[in-house]
């Protein structure tokens, strides 16, 4: 027995010096040139017409070049598309290409390719949200290409800047294998041989990549980890450089000496899909959706269910960009009894029924929206639905609750809330509120500051109107160790390669 | 020997029908439509209505059960509706992260659980056993992602052995596979461990009171063939614990793949749940109900080898 017993625990030492021995080279972080990035998802697609850019960032910026980029203030600045200029009915524009590039497989970037590229991003059904308006995309020259709009469109570069203009090779896409096998001109390289998908993807630099100074890093490492505790660890174990971060660890964070970026990434409320009450008569009455808004506490929501991470705030509009107003946050001060009073008021001194959707991923809010809305009488039926059907269905109900993301860009941010059709907001129409629409034909016509100016406005009177219940707007944080910075965006989920730098 | 076999085949055959097609209907009535997950919020009626035509959703159900179930006795799981890849290449890169974990917590699950067993049960009074007792207890009222974090917060965030996250294919680096593959494996087998070494040491003390040993005893046989003798009538319960734990070990390894953040089957159950890819889960289903009836076989085969008389049953 003594022999079993001395084999047992030689062989016991032996796998155990092993593995310490041979996790010295696995984990033992990354050198100067290596970059590991903790994302929360794994990327939807390879192709970008069917890639959903929120947290697609870090992995399509890798391997394609968009025509257009955005800087840390969300402007466009040029990628592949060297300069543009719309016509002066702003129908038509125009941009100069760049030339000399070469996609991995060989194919030549030209207008052709641009061209050919668009087409296929307005045709995909991620992507082709992005170019509602276009209504024709010509190639004018061998590096000038055109696109013909239906109507004036002042979101179109910042939407083909946050994600909507990577360029693929034109054969991979006429051969329809974007989605399995990429191939872009981007500044990495993707080696499948070093890669295990679902878990770690490795990008290797290009050598003499034209934007080369823009990405620093030798190899860059994405690794999708969905558990916030697993990649906290990570970061503490020296697997990541840099992690998508749950704001519950700011703290440790701070303490451990990393660098902690944050910025508000969507807005938390309820939704109301129904303002003129064909649904649910009582929502059609402003003194009941202002009685909603009063009876939430969206500061104490923030710090109970938000980790204190965000801004509380009644706005739709982020926070500290020109279209947000601080004054309209005292709007829809915390206030029971005026809730109740507007209720009363608008003749519901009783509540009344509703029926709002489910699904794990708002369960978090479900016990607060019931108790509020329970003090003014509001009786919720909840309809239990799985998180596809709820994006899905929500907008069925009169009114659901939301987390939206936000657009750093005002005229994005008018589009993706208001006016453009979207599956939280199936009825853009606002000939019902006809103060809103006119606005909206204003901010339509206008340029430069005085449309910031009109959206103001606009951000004032959807605000005043209870367009929705706001509670809000919650951050996306991200840690990076000593040495390396990230700019947070907002309108990316994550931020692409190029927001993170040496610093 | 034979019909014993063949019985067991059949039941599992029978089990692999009846989980597969009550997966099948019970994920359409669950998932409903899947169009949303897959092309996003803002995909219109007409092509979710292209895509509902591509996937065969616009035939009835019992159309779309038989279509799947004929290929899939061939060996074809169909395609993603994600990304519209083989389902079989899918899991064909899943399936080794997790046999990886689970198969080594089995083999450490076997080996530590047996020897401590094996030792206990001859020396039911020592420190190891009183080691046991208190092990036993300590580690069922634990939750089992509760000690994963303690071992990743020890051996990794604080010793830095082994990683906190991530998995390496053994074709990559056998020393990295190996590396990745511990912490889960160790954290997956704990209780394992202490559940069959406790079956084993009962099993051994009720076995050495028996009447046949101590006419072994009597005949003047060494200690080492006694024991043998012993162990072979006691481990048939402990063989029994340690395949009811692989099953065991197959759910748990879905907990762990999250807290190590490994690619396995466990990680891919749940995003083809979340976005409604019904053929990929079946795959998986069909692929884990293999597992646990191969498991079950093999024990059976086994316990049928140590003790005729189950042939019987």
């Amino acid at each position: 027995m003594k022999k079993i017993w001395r084999a047992t625990c030689a062989a016991v030492a032996a796998f155990a010096m092993a593995a310490c021995t041979n996790s010295v080279t696995s984990t033992g972080g990354t050198t100067d040139e290596d970059i590991k990035i903790g994302t929360l998802l794994d990327v939807t697609s390879w192709d970008p017409a069917q890639a959903d850019i929120g947290f697609d960032g870090p992995y399509l910026s890798a391997l394609y070049d968009p025509l257009i980029a955005l800087d840390k203030n969300s402007r466009p600045v040029p990628g592949l598309a060297r300069s543009w200029r719309f016509s002066t009915d702003h129908l038509t524009l125009t941009m100069n290409l760049r030339t000399g590039v070469k996609f991995s497989d060989g194919e030549v970037f030209d207008a052709a390719a641009a061209v050919q590229n668009l087409r296929h991003l307005k045709d995909g059904v991620r992507s082709g949200q992005a170019y509602a308006n276009v209504t024709a995309i010509r190639e004018v020259d061998a590096d000038t290409i055109a696109l013909d709009l239906k109507k004036k469109d002042d979101a179109l570069l910042y939407y083909m800047g946050v994600g909507r203009s990577w360029m693929a090779s034109p054969a991979a896409i006429e051969a329809k294998t974007l989605a399995t096998r990429p191939v872009g001109s981007g500044p990495y390289t993707y080696d499948e041989g070093k890669s295990t998908p679902g878990s770690e993807y490795v990008f290797t630099k290009k050598s003499g990549h034209w934007d080369d100074k823009t990405y620093p890093f030798g190899t860059v490492h994405v690794l999708p980890i969905a558990d916030p505790t697993a990649s906290f660890n990570a970061m503490l174990s020296g697997q990541l450089d840099v992690a998508y971060a749950n704001a519950a660890d700011i703290p440790r964070a701070k303490d451990k000496g990393w660098n902690v970026a944050s910025d508000v990434a969507t807005w938390v409320g309820i939704q109301f899909t129904d303002r003129t009450g064909k649904e649910l008569k009582p929502l059609g009455d402003i003194r009941v959706r202002r009685a909603i808004n009063h009876a939430f506490d969206g500061a104490a929501m923030l710090k109970s269910v938000g980790q204190g991470a965000g801004v509380a705030t009644t706005q739709v509009f982020p926070a500290g960009r020109p279209a947000y107003d601080e004054a309209l946050n005292d709007r829809y001060a915390f206030d029971m009894d005026k809730a109740k009073r507007l209720m009363a008021e608008a003749g519901y001194p009783d509540g009344f029924e509703v029926t709002m959707p489910m699904s794990s991923i708002f369960q978090p809010w479900q016990p607060s929206v019931q108790q509020t809305l329970g003090k003014l009488g509001i009786k919720v039926t909840w309809k239990n639905l799985s998180p596809a059907d709820y994006q899905k269905n929500a907008a069925t109900y009169p009114m659901f609750v939301a987390v939206l993301a936000l657009d750093s860009n005002p005229a994005a941010s008018v589009d993706g809330r208001i006016t453009s059709r979207q599956w939280f907001n199936p009825n853009p129409s606002t000939k019902d509120f006809p103060e809103v629409d006119e606005l909206i034909g204003k901010i339509e016509k206008a340029d430069g500051e005085a449309q910031v100016t009109l959206i103001r406005q606009l951000n004032e009177k959807i605000t005043d109107l209870a367009w929705q219940d706001v509670w809000y707007q919650a951050d996306n944080t991200y840690f990076s160790v000593k040495g390396v910075k990230v700019t947070p965006i907002t309108g990316m989920m994550f931020p692409t390669l190029r927001f993170v730098q040496r610093g | 020997m034979l019909r014993f076999t063949i019985r067991r085949l059949m039941s599992g055959v029978v089990l692999l029908l009846v989980v597969t097609s009550a997966t099948f209907f019970l994920a359409h009535l669950a998932i409903g439509d899947p169009t949303a997950g897959l092309l996003g919020n803002n995909a219109t009626p007409a092509q979710r209505a292209a895509l509902h035509e591509r996937l065969g959703l616009d035939r009835p159900l019992i159309t779309q059960y038989w279509d799947w179930f004929s290929h899939a006795i061939r060996g074809d799981f169909g395609t993603s509706w994600r990304n519209f890849q083989p389902v079989s290449d899918q899991i064909a890169l899943r399936v080794p992260v997790t046999l990886s974990v689970v198969l080594a917590a089995m083999f450490l699950a076997a080996v530590a659980g047996l020897g401590i067993g094996i030792v206990t049960g001859l020396r039911p009074d020592g420190i190891l056993a009183r080691v046991l007792k208190l092990a036993s207890v300590v580690l069922f009222a634990l939750p089992g992602f509760w000690v994963s974090l303690v071992l990743v917060m020890t051996f990794a965030v604080r010793l830095k052995w082994f990683p906190a996250v991530g998995y390496v294919p053994l074709t990559q680096s056998p020393s990295a596979w190996l590396s990745s593959i511990t912490l889960p494996a160790v954290a997956l087998a704990l209780a394992a461990i202490v559940m069959i070494a406790e079956q084993l040491r009962n099993g051994f003390l009720e076995v050495s009171r028996q009447d046949f040993v101590r006419t072994l005893r009597a005949r003047g046989l060494s200690s080492r063939r006694i024991t043998l003798h012993v162990l072979r009538n006691a481990s048939p319960a402990a063989l029994t614990v340690l395949a009811v734990m692989s099953v065991g070990l197959l759910g748990g390894a879905i907990v762990v793949e999250i807290i190590f953040n490994l690619p396995g089957i466990g990680s891919l159950t749940q995003s083809a749940s979340q976005i409604g890819d019904i053929p990929v889960l079946l795959g998986l289903t069909a692929v884990t109900v293999v597992f646990v009836v191969l498991i079950n076989f093999l024990l059976d085969l086994v316990l049928g080898w140590i003790n005729p008389k189950v042939r019987e049953i």
